[in-house]
């Protein structure tokens, strides 16, 4: 079983995969090996999550899955069958920018750029869970993504003034 | 590094996932949130089949009884560490959960598969261990239960035989006043394995003022999490203040049980050192809190 | 903020801010062409080994692969960024763990990762050299056996006189220090798109710093004239240095070729810890001489670096940590003696600081030595040592604007300085460091330096700007931007700044240097000023006006001081496309700067138009017990000449800040005996995460600096320079122990710590009666 080669046909077992991406229903057939992170970006187009590290250690990968941030980079497609994930392309409201993402551009939350996408979707199911979160609960929650250009002040600024214009925005 | 194929199975109960373990043998991996089997996959790691076990409802989810409460194995870290109840009653598992990996590992990451990897420095496992926990493993020949210090065997190994699945967790729920901490050493503030994690929980007599029990789980400081036996031996019993007395004597047993190595994250010597400061704090923010020191259920 | 500019000093959010927030920016690792192949690497698994043979048969057998290299599917010529001893692929030795092997391309990814594990490789494993002192010792095993000595490069400078000096100082202070090798860790892996066009041109797709120098190196490399490749920038995800001149590029366009097909090559995150251009790690050696008033003597050094296993930038960087610090205090006595080892190691390079972020270390570290010995405020050292605006450093150099000394006021004020200092509390400390830095670097441009712009204005008044820089997230495109529209006097929304293009762009050198700013943005001032001089032209013809007295604010066109009779910026852009039959208005320009090659024999030479200076403040709590340290508060004063945009300056800073503190505390790529790196993941290379950095607090000081657009300088190094030596200064002040090492490990301070009580204790019983 070490030839490599040898390996070959399973690697053709597909299955047929129904995930609902950003509100809108797929059907897509699919190796079981492939990650979530590898259909959302090969086989949907969407490219806003990206492969930092491969690894689950760098957050760029973040996606959100029945709400909630995971590294899709270490999650199997399948491993989301039935579910319903979020894309950074799916936080726009009728091409409005989410609040977040405004205010991540606003207070210069972003350098590079390659980190923000997940960035701003574990931010987003911060404030889905407490609407109204301190800077403590921010760094706690946002630890698992890394950025190396902002030295992250500006991020925690950034959510902290989403939030604020959040609740401006529901009263 | 790419995954390489795999046979893959979902099956959508208990029984069905021991049939498919049973009938594939071990070719077979079971894959719970998959956050440490997927990245050594990309590295190289070709199981033949994946068993995936998301769908198995019946394992997911904290059942509480007057004496313990039972966390099936499916259980995301994430749903442990935000569980009021759990936060309430034991807080120094919740503490200890909610410091695994990061927010995204915990929304994956399952209390089985974390014992089930078992790794020395599992987050979970000392403070599991303290609490005197056992575990329920399912196989084809019924159900098991044994106490958890019997269940991890060295790095990486466990007790379970092939075509066995860990199915919960039974965590018994100390009674009158009780006091928790777990002290976790990190090369940063949150995202790190433990470098080792000092588990404490102990329970004081009706009047507070006496230890009933003490335990202590050690993570990161032998090949297995480990109970320190006898520094718990010496504090049994003891009121606060003579436990406070004899505190400088349970560390010192406790260190002589303990068998770090050295690796790129510290040194023998350092864990060594550490080991012996966080018993030390942790014995005493344990004996703070039961004395109504320090408000009880923060860790 | 500034009246007399309308966009200058606001601060601006990034002009392509929202693209990255939405999701919508293509990076160059995101970029597809149809029928693209995939790219994958053979690395060796030895640090030095070698290949005894290598065989490709059963790889090119393996359905799905289009193309498999080795050496001999190579150029075969010796090419390199500075000194040639590079090739695309490893000829017959492997020089490092990680050392480019061979390559496929293939239809996927997973065949290309097959076809790698067919490819056969034998291998000799040969001993390894990994510390440059015993790379340099008799008998070292040799990286490269032609040239008989693991000796890479020497530098030497000396000035004044250096022994008589020491001798009459009345402190000396020596000591050795160790900067360790440190990785970049930009989010986005290295690598490239790589095509060839029918007439067997070259276009790279690559995120690179330096796109004009890099086609230079890479003609070489190929054998083919400059103009054969093209080099396109896209966004890209961070480079701090790093990403200069690589193999993966090469490699990457020799797959395509053979396989006449698109390749897309990008590093894993392993593979780009493995054969990235880390940090040049260094051994310092430095004697410091002072007066008792603290005034500065002498000061001699040697440093001794790892160039890894070919030369990048390394042998530059080991001469810049010679002697860039003598231009940041008035120095009248300077010797340094710099050696370039070569290791079995990953090439090392450029890495934010370039060499100037380990001397900062090393002469803030002594000066805070100094500062205890003569009893003098450390803040107090420096100022009497400051050089002052409009002054000739040691070397020649010609400093203009000066803000350290303000930089050091505010930030000690800002910090609380001396009354922490005054109620110091156990186990808690405060310390301070300062930095010089450079905009631009003359001897590392090599024909010229300087800078050029294009602004291209059409019928629909939109404005377009093309430079020869790198924008890798500082910022760039909108500090060109901000100078663009306020020197045409439109809103930042009429500018557009286009990515780097070889076939469009200006030759510029590239986003290095700390250079970007003050050369690029001079250049595409000057362009914008030569549009605007067209476009007065026809708009003082429609407004029977001189054209000198014309203005243009907003977009609307007046005689100063005359508002009320206006044209709209279109109006005019509308008028002079039709005037010139729909030819657009191209405003082209340059800067050059007031710099010189340094003498070879004694380095003395102005090597850039303006030196950013700058002060940081770390106040940190120390473990008594586990040694772990925490930095708790950080303020940060830099002289940034004029902030054209300080919302970018202050994330630069606050970014440059946490990298430093990521070095000082944590940061270290570890090699096992063998030579091996043991920590190829961010798992065990430890990145500082939310919680490790406190509040940054930037201060932006701005004394206005004539040789810079609208009086701007650089900031992206010195945000980072002085950041070590205040942590390690504070740690000081906290406990008393000296970091000599980096990074700070907690089992070593401890030891220290443990040592020094014990001395006091007995001192305090020794003295007792």
């Amino acid at each position: 079983m070490n030839n490599p080669a040898a390996s070959a046909p399973q690697e053709r077992h597909r299955v047929v995969l129904e995930i609902t991406v950003n509100g809108r229903p797929e059907r897509l057939e699919i190796e079981p090996r492939q990650t979530l992170l590898e259909v959302l970006r090969d086989g949907l187009g969407l490219m806003g999550a990206k492969e930092g590290c491969g690894s689950g250690k760098c957050g760029a990968c973040t996606v959100l899955l029945e709400g909630r941030p995971i590294n899709s980079c270490i999650l199997l497609a399948v491993q989301a069958q039935g579910a319903e994930v979020t894309t950074i392309e799916g936080l726009a409201k009728n091409g409005r920018p989410h609040p977040l993402q405004q205010a991540f551009v606003d207070k210069g939350a972003i350098q590079c750029g390659f980190c923000t996408p997940g960035m701003i979707l574990t931010a987003k199911a911060l404030l889905d869970k407490n609407p109204d979160p301190g800077p403590e609960e921010i760094e706690e929650h946002l630890s698992g993504n890394l950025c190396r250009c902002t030295g992250y002040s500006k991020i925690v600024e950034a959510v902290l003034s989403a939030a604020e214009e959040m609740k401006g925005g529901r009263s | 590094m790419r995954i390489s194929g795999f046979e893959y199975h979902a099956p959508a109960s208990l029984d069905e996932a021991l049939g498919i373990l049973s009938h594939l043998g071990p070719e077979a991996r079971p894959l719970a949130g998959g956050t440490d089997l997927i990245p050594q996959m990309k590295h190289g790691l070709r199981p033949g089949c994946l068993v995936w076990l998301g769908n198995l409802a019946e394992l997911k989810g904290l059942t509480w009884n007057r004496d313990e409460v039972r966390i099936g194995a499916l259980t995301l870290h994430a749903d442990l560490a935000g569980d009021r109840e759990l936060q309430s009653r034991l807080p120094v598992l919740a503490r200890a959960i909610s410091l695994i990996g990061s927010w995204q590992i915990r929304n994956t990451a399952t209390l089985g598969g974390n014992l089930c990897n078992a790794s020395p420095a599992a987050d979970s496992a000392g403070p599991l261990m303290a609490l005197g926990s056992s575990v329920v493993l399912a196989g084809p020949g019924g159900e098991e239960e044994m106490p958890l210090g019997l269940f991890f065997q060295g790095p990486g190994e466990t007790a379970l035989r092939p075509g066995q699945l860990l199915k919960e967790v039974k965590v018994p729920l100390p009674h009158g006043p009780s006091a928790g901490c777990y002290l976790k050493l990190m090369r940063k503030k949150a995202v790190d394995l433990a470098l080792l994690g000092v588990a404490v929980q102990a329970s004081a007599d009706e009047s507070g003022s006496r230890l009933r029990s003490l335990s202590i789980g050690l993570g990161g400081l032998a090949p297995t999490p480990i109970r320190a036996g006898k520094a718990e031996a010496v504090l049994a019993g003891l009121s606060l203040d003579q436990a406070r007395k004899a505190l400088d004597q349970a560390v010192d047993l406790a260190c002589g049980e303990i068998s770090p190595i050295d690796d790129v994250r510290a040194t023998a010597s350092y864990r060594r050192t550490v080991a012996r400061v966080y018993l030390g704090r942790g014995l005493n923010t344990v004996l703070d809190r039961l004395a109504g020191k320090e408000g009880e259920g923060l860790s | 903020m500034n009246r007399e500019f309308s966009l200058i000093g606001r601060p601006t959010p990034y002009i392509d801010g929202l693209d990255k927030a939405m999701g919508r920016t293509r990076f160059v690792s995101d970029l597809v062409r149809p029928h693209m192949l995939h790219g994958a690497v053979l690395r060796s698994p030895h640090a030095h080994a070698r290949i005894l043979n290598i065989d490709p048969a059963k790889a090119r057998a393996l359905p799905g692969v289009r193309a498999v290299i080795t050496f001999a599917d190579t150029p075969g010529i010796k090419y390199g960024p500075r000194s040639e001893d590079w090739y695309i692929l490893a000829r017959d030795k492997a020089l490092f763990h990680g050392h480019e092997v061979a390559a496929v391309a293939a239809v996927d990814l997973d065949t290309a990762a097959r076809a790698l594990e067919l490819i056969e490789v034998e291998y000799e494993p040969l001993p390894a050299v990994i510390d440059p002192l015993e790379a340099l010792e008799e008998g070292a095993p040799l990286v490269h056996p032609e040239s008989g000595t693991n000796l890479a490069a020497e530098f030497k400078i000396e000035s004044g006189e250096v022994d008589r000096s020491l001798d009459e100082s009345h402190y000396v202070y020596q000591d050795r220090y160790y900067t360790n090798q440190v990785y970049q860790s930009y989010l986005e892996p290295m690598g490239a798109l790589a095509q060839w066009d029918g007439q067997g041109r070259l276009e790279l797709f690559a995120g690179t710093q330096i796109p004009n120098m890099m086609r230079m190196t890479y003609a070489k490399a190929l054998g083919l004239a400059p103009d054969r490749i093209r080099v396109i920038v896209p966004d890209y995800g961070g480079a701090f240095g790093a990403k200069m001149e690589h193999n993966t590029h090469l490699i990457a366009a020799l797959l395509a070729r053979e396989a006449d097909r698109p390749v897309r090559l990008f590093h894993s995150r392993e593979e780009d810890f493995l054969a990235g251009n880390p940090r040049v790690p260094m051994y310092y050696d430095i004697t410091l001489g002072l007066d008792k008033d603290g005034r500065l003597k002498a000061k001699d050094v040697t440093v001794t670096g790892a160039a890894g296993a070919r030369l990048v930038y390394a042998q530059i960087i080991v001469a810049t940590a010679c002697y860039r610090v003598d231009s940041l205090y008035n120095f009248k006595h300077v010797r340094a003696k710099g050696l370039t080892a070569y290791t079995n190691t990953a090439p090392t390079s450029c890495f934010r600081g370039f060499g100037n972020s380990q001397g900062t270390f090393v002469l803030e570290s002594a000066l805070d030595m100094a500062a205890r010995e003569l009893r003098i405020d450390p803040a107090e050292l420096r100022r009497i040592n400051d050089l002052g605006p409009n002054s000739t450093s040691i070397h020649d150099w010609k400093i203009n604007s000066n803000g350290l000394r303000e930089c050091i006021d505010r930030a000690t004020a800002a910090a609380g300085w001396e009354e922490k200092r005054r109620n110091k509390k156990p186990y808690k400390g405060i310390g301070l460091a300062c930095c010089n830095h450079v905009s631009g670097n003359r001897p590392f441009a090599r024909e010229f330096d300087g800078g050029a712009g294009i602004v291209r204005i059409g019928r629909d008044g939109r404005a377009k700007v093309f430079h020869g820089e790198s924008d890798m997230g500082q910022g760039q495109k909108t500090v060109f931007a901000l100078i663009a529209a306020e020197r045409l006097g439109v809103p930042l929304e009429m500018v557009e700044v286009a990515d780097v293009d070889t076939d469009m762009s200006p030759f510029g050198f590239g986003s290095f240097a700390t250079r970007g700013t003050l050369m690029g943005g001079n250049g595409v001032l000057r362009a914008a000023e030569n549009a605007f001089e067209q476009l007065a032209q026809v708009a003082a013809d429609m407004l029977e006006a001189n054209p000198l007295d014309l203005v243009c604010r907003e977009g609307r066109w007046f005689v100063e001081g005359s508002p009320d009779t206006s044209l709209g910026w279109l109006e005019v852009t509308e008028e002079i496309t039709l005037r010139r039959r729909g030819a657009p208005v191209v405003g082209t320009g340059f800067y050059e700067p007031p710099t010189v090659m340094p003498d070879p024999e004694t380095k003395k030479g102005n090597i850039s138009p303006a030196y950013p200076f700058a002060c940081q403040v770390a106040q940190v709590e120390v473990d008594p017990e586990t040694g772990q340290v925490k930095v708790v508060g950080f303020y940060a004063a830099h002289d940034v000449g004029r902030a054209l945009n300080p919302l970018a300056l202050e994330g630069q800073i606050q970014g440059g800040v946490a990298m430093g503190l990521g070095w000082t505390l944590t940061e270290n790529m570890a090699y096992d005996p063998e030579g091996r790196l043991i920590n190829n993941d961010f798992l065990d290379y430890v990145l500082p995460g939310f919680g490790d950095v406190p509040r940054i607090k930037p201060i932006l000081v701005e004394p206005i600096e004539k040789e810079g657009p609208y009086g701007a300088k650089g900031i992206g190094e010195p945000a980072l320079n002085p950041s070590m030596a205040a942590i390690t200064n504070a740690i000081y002040d906290a406990v008393g122990v000296r970091v000599r090492e980096l990074p700070v490990n907690p089992e070593k301070l401890l030891a220290e710590m443990e040592k020094l009580r014990k001395e006091k204790k007995g001192c305090v019983s020794g003295t007792q009666p």
